[in-house]
Order: C-alpha cells, then structure tokens, then sequence
C-alpha cells in the first residue's frame, strides 16, 4: 500500500514538475524566440504554441488518471451530448447551446474533465461546422469555460449549485473570456501588426455576436442545468458512478 | 468527393503534407510563396470538389480577402509612399495597402487548404494517428463520433413515436415547443443510461487489463514512404532557402524584396513541388490508369 501511495506521489511531482516546467520555462522561451526570430508572424506562432501546450498537461492528467469505463463512457455521452446540440441550433448563428454543456460537464465531473468536454466538444463539432485556424482558440475557450465551471461549481456530493450564480458566471464567462479569445484569435491570424485599434475594432465588432452567444449559454443553463444534472445524479445513484 | 488518390495515402503522410504546408504558408509572408501556395489549394480544392463547389467557395472566400486587405491600411499607417489622406487625416499608404493585399491571399490560401484538410482528413484518421500517443482521449473521441449520430437518430425516433400517439401535434406552437423539450430529456436519459450499459460491455471485455489494441485500415506502403521521401526533400530545400535569406520580404517602412540567386528559385521550386503533392500524385495516377485501360 505505502509503495503504491509513494508511487503515486512521484507520479503528482512528476506531473507537477512537467507543468512547472511549461509554464515557467517553455511558455517564456517561446516568446523569447518568437521575438527574436520571427518578424512577421511572431503573435500567430507564439500564440498557437502556447495554445497547444496549455492542453498538454490537461491532456497528459486525463491520460494518466485511469478512470474507470464508466466515468469514460459518460463523459464520452456528455461530450456527444453537447457536440449534437451545437449541430440542432446549426442555423441560429451564435445562439449555441454547446458552452452550456461544457460548464454542465464541468459542475458534474469536476474542472478537469469539464476542460476535456469544451475543448472536445469544439474540437469534434469543427467536423460538422469544418475545422479551420479558429479550431485550437476555441477548443481553449470551450476548455476554460468547462474548467471554470467545475472549479466554481462542482460540488463532491453532487448537490446542484444555485441558477442565478451559475447563470452570471455563464453569460460573463461567454461574453468575456470566449469572446475576448476567439476575437483576438480572429486579428492574430488575419492581422500580422498587431495595434490596439485592430483588437478594438475586433472586439466592437464581435461584440453583438458576443452577447447573442452569452444570451444563448444563460437561457440554455437556465433550460438545462437542472434536468441535466439531475438526470446525471440519477445515473449515479442509479449505477453508483464517479465515487 | 470525387475519386482522389492523396486521400488513400496513409493518414500520417496526410498530416504531414499538411502541416508541412501550412506552416510555411502562414510563416513566410511573400508574394511569390504565397501566390504558390494560394495557386496550389485552388488546384487542389477544384479537384476534390469539382468546379461548382469552387464557385461556391470563391463566394465565401472572396469577400473575407477584401475585408482583410482593406482592413490593414485603414488601421495600419506605417511606410513612406504615401498614396492619400484618409477623412481622419491618417496617411493610407502603398506599403500598407501591399500588405493587407499580400496578408488577405496568405489567409485566403489557408482557408483553402483548412478545407481540402476537412476532406480529406476524416475522423477515422484522427483516430488512427492519435490512438497510439493519447489512447483514453482517442477512444473518448471515437466513442464521441459513434454517439452523435446515434443520439440524432434516437430523437427522430422518439419524435415520431411521440407525433403518431398524439393527435394535436404540429397545431399548438406552445405544445410543441413541450414536446421538443420532453423529446430531447427521454433522448438525453437514454444516451446516459446507454453509456452506462456500454461501460459495462466494455469492463466483462476486459477494458483497463492491459494495452488497448485498435484495428486500422491503414498500411505504409512503398508509396507512402515515396511520398514521405519526397515532402521531406522539399520541406528541407525550402527552410533552407528561406533560413538563408535569399527569399524575403520587408514591407515597412519600404518595401525592398529579394528573391534571387539559385538558392531562392530552388527553394520556391521545391515549395511549389510540395504544394502541388496531392495535384501531381491525382495527374500520375490517372495517366496510369489511362495507359492500363487502353491495354484491355
């Protein structure tokens, strides 16, 4: 039992170590590089990079936790969940319920796997919607939220948080960090000098879009939080699942 | 799709094909490279969609290209040549003008190749090339795939055992609009309940004893590794000649270009040969198939 404990604690410093070492070691040098080396696209390759290598650790953790079949298979059916809604509202541009799936999957399993199921859901939603430059922003964006949610929500006794905080979190969250990442996201990639006037001009711009979209996670939380968890509590009474 | 012979190479070379040219394309913003490989994805996107398909995309593609040509003067009043004074008494300039041109067919031709990528690579491929490396994120992702159609047809089927028990169906919006709702919570029920039953099938196979095993289509042949061959020479010959500053191109404050000397003609060469990869390995294997049809 202590060999096993002990294993596991070199395992969490291991880990730990690794995500050290991206963020206070990789994540420097690429800037650094990027301002020495590349003139012209330095803010498009220095910003994919750390976009990629932000997903790694949660990538590696999700690799190295060992969930059981259950936990998976759920979490898979969440995911499908939430990448079928994203496809039903394909013609209401904005109005999507997919980040209020991701923040659900989040409050149910907790931050971790809330960021596997936004970055997951963008990612395999992209299919459907086609896959393009924006793919890995919003991935990130979706994850965060997804994260968020788990780490302001997720309760270990599965009790359902309150609507009006979860609600607040949900259109602000949308409206700011999904909005800010993707529109700058959308200058970086178009735009190789990067000034403040074109991320305003962006985030002006993107703003109307921004709050249909923020609209659209609130009345989806309001419509699905509920029933969604309950319905995931059921099945966790039901089956005794993620004890 | 039509027939194309890039998509039956094997997915790691499709990925690296793309990758290869993407990242030069987005890195080196040059006229003649960018031209190239803006060139290449219109060859590309016309064959593996056909000229209508084309059409359509010209459509979406087009506008975007303005917009961003226009946008970079408007905001951007770096460079000495200038053209006119905006209402705002900002210089519109033709260095900044040149670049918003050359940036706008750089985003154009990545568009492009984004959407051969979307047909060519499919998610069995992504499957196949990350099952080894991340395989829990690889089976989630496949079981995502097998789920999503899944849940669509559930609904439908539950939507009409719904409509045939129900005589005033379609008449009330309000009660429709209940019955969309109670529809999707039977469906989401039983795509939680069915995750379980399969978490189940999968445990007493014996899920989690040891190293997962996946069956894939894939094979390297010699082909593949003719092409690896190839996109490999090129990748090398042009980083080559672009890390020897023979190709480059400044555009503030002036533009000066160079593009000279044997290193920068070959080094373009070899951008051109790996951007038309997928078109030459389609005109190869046609005449191939040309020459064995008139020997029947």
């Amino acid at each position: 039992m202590s060999e096993k404990t002990n294993k596991e604690d070199k395992k969490k410093a291991y880990r730990l170590a690794l995500s050290v070492i991206v963020a206070l070691i990789l994540v420097p040098a690429v800037i650094a590089l990027g301002v020495a080396v590349w003139d012209d696209r330095k803010f498009y390759i220095v910003s994919l990079i750390i976009i990629i290598m932000s997903m790694v650790p949660f990538a590696l953790r999700f690799e190295s936790r060992k969930l059981r079949a259950r936990e998976l298979v759920v979490l898979a059916a969440m995911i499908a969940i939430g990448v079928a809604a994203r496809a039903a509202f394909y013609m209401t541009p904005q109005f999507k319920p997919a980040v209020a799936v991701a923040i659900i999957t989040g409050i149910a399993f907790g931050c971790e796997s809330g960021f596997i199921a936004g970055a997951m859901i963008a990612f395999v939603s992209n299919f459907i919607f086609g896959q393009g430059s924006w793919t890995p922003w919003q991935m990130e964006a979706m994850g965060i939220l997804g994260f968020l949610g788990g780490i302001l929500f997720h309760k270990r006794d599965g009790s359902l948080p309150k609507l009006l905080p979860l609600c607040v979190f949900g259109g602000l969250g949308t409206l700011i960090i999904y909005g800010l990442i993707v529109d700058t996201s959308t200058v970086i990639t178009t735009q190789s000098v990067i000034t403040w006037e074109k991320l305003t001009a962006a985030y002006v711009s993107g703003f109307g879009p921004n709050i249909v979209h923020a609209a659209a996670t609130v009345i989806f939380l309001l419509i699905l939080a509920k029933p969604l968890l309950g319905k995931l509590n059921r099945v966790r009474v039901k089956y005794g699942l993620l004890e | 799709m039509q027939k194309d012979s890039f998509y039956t190479v094997n997915p790691a070379v499709n990925i690296c094909f793309f990758a290869a040219v993407m990242l030069i394309t987005t890195f080196v913003l040059h006229p003649v490279i960018v031209g190239v490989s803006l060139a290449a994805a219109c060859a590309y996107t016309l064959m593996l969609k056909g000229r209508k398909a084309f059409v359509y995309m010209l459509a979406f593609v087009v506008p975007v290209v303005l917009a961003v040509s226009v946008i970079n003067p408007l905001f951007n009043h770096e460079g000495v040549t200038v053209l006119f004074y905006l209402w705002n008494g900002n210089a519109m300039t033709y260095e900044a003008v040149i670049y918003g041109c050359v940036s706008a067919c750089m985003f154009a031709a990545l568009i492009m190749w984004f959407f051969c990528l979307n047909c060519v690579m499919t998610s069995d491929k992504y499957v196949y090339l990350f099952g080894r490396i991340i395989p829990t994120l690889s089976l989630v992702f496949s079981m995502v795939l097998r789920f999503v159609p899944g849940i669509i047809s559930r609904i439908r089927e539950v939507s009409q055992a719904r409509r045939s028990i129900s005589p005033d169906f379609g008449k009330n919006p309000i009660k429709g609009i209940r019955h969309g709702l109670s529809t999707v919570s039977v469906t989401v029920t039983w795509a939680l309940e069915k995750a379980v039953n399969v978490s189940d099938s999968m445990k007493s196979r014996g899920y989690g004893l040891g190293r997962r095993t996946s069956f894939s289509v894939f094979s390297f042949d010699k082909r593949d590794c003719a092409l690896s061959a190839i996109m490999l020479v090129c990748f090398a010959a042009c980083v080559a000649a672009l890390a020897s500053k023979t190709i480059s191109f400044r555009f503030y404050p002036s533009i000066k270009q160079t593009f000279a000397g044997w290193a920068a003609y070959g080094g373009c060469a070899a951008f051109a040969v790996l951007c038309a990869l997928p078109v030459l390995l389609n005109i190869k294997e046609n005449i191939a198939w040309r020459i064995l049809k008139s020997r029947i």
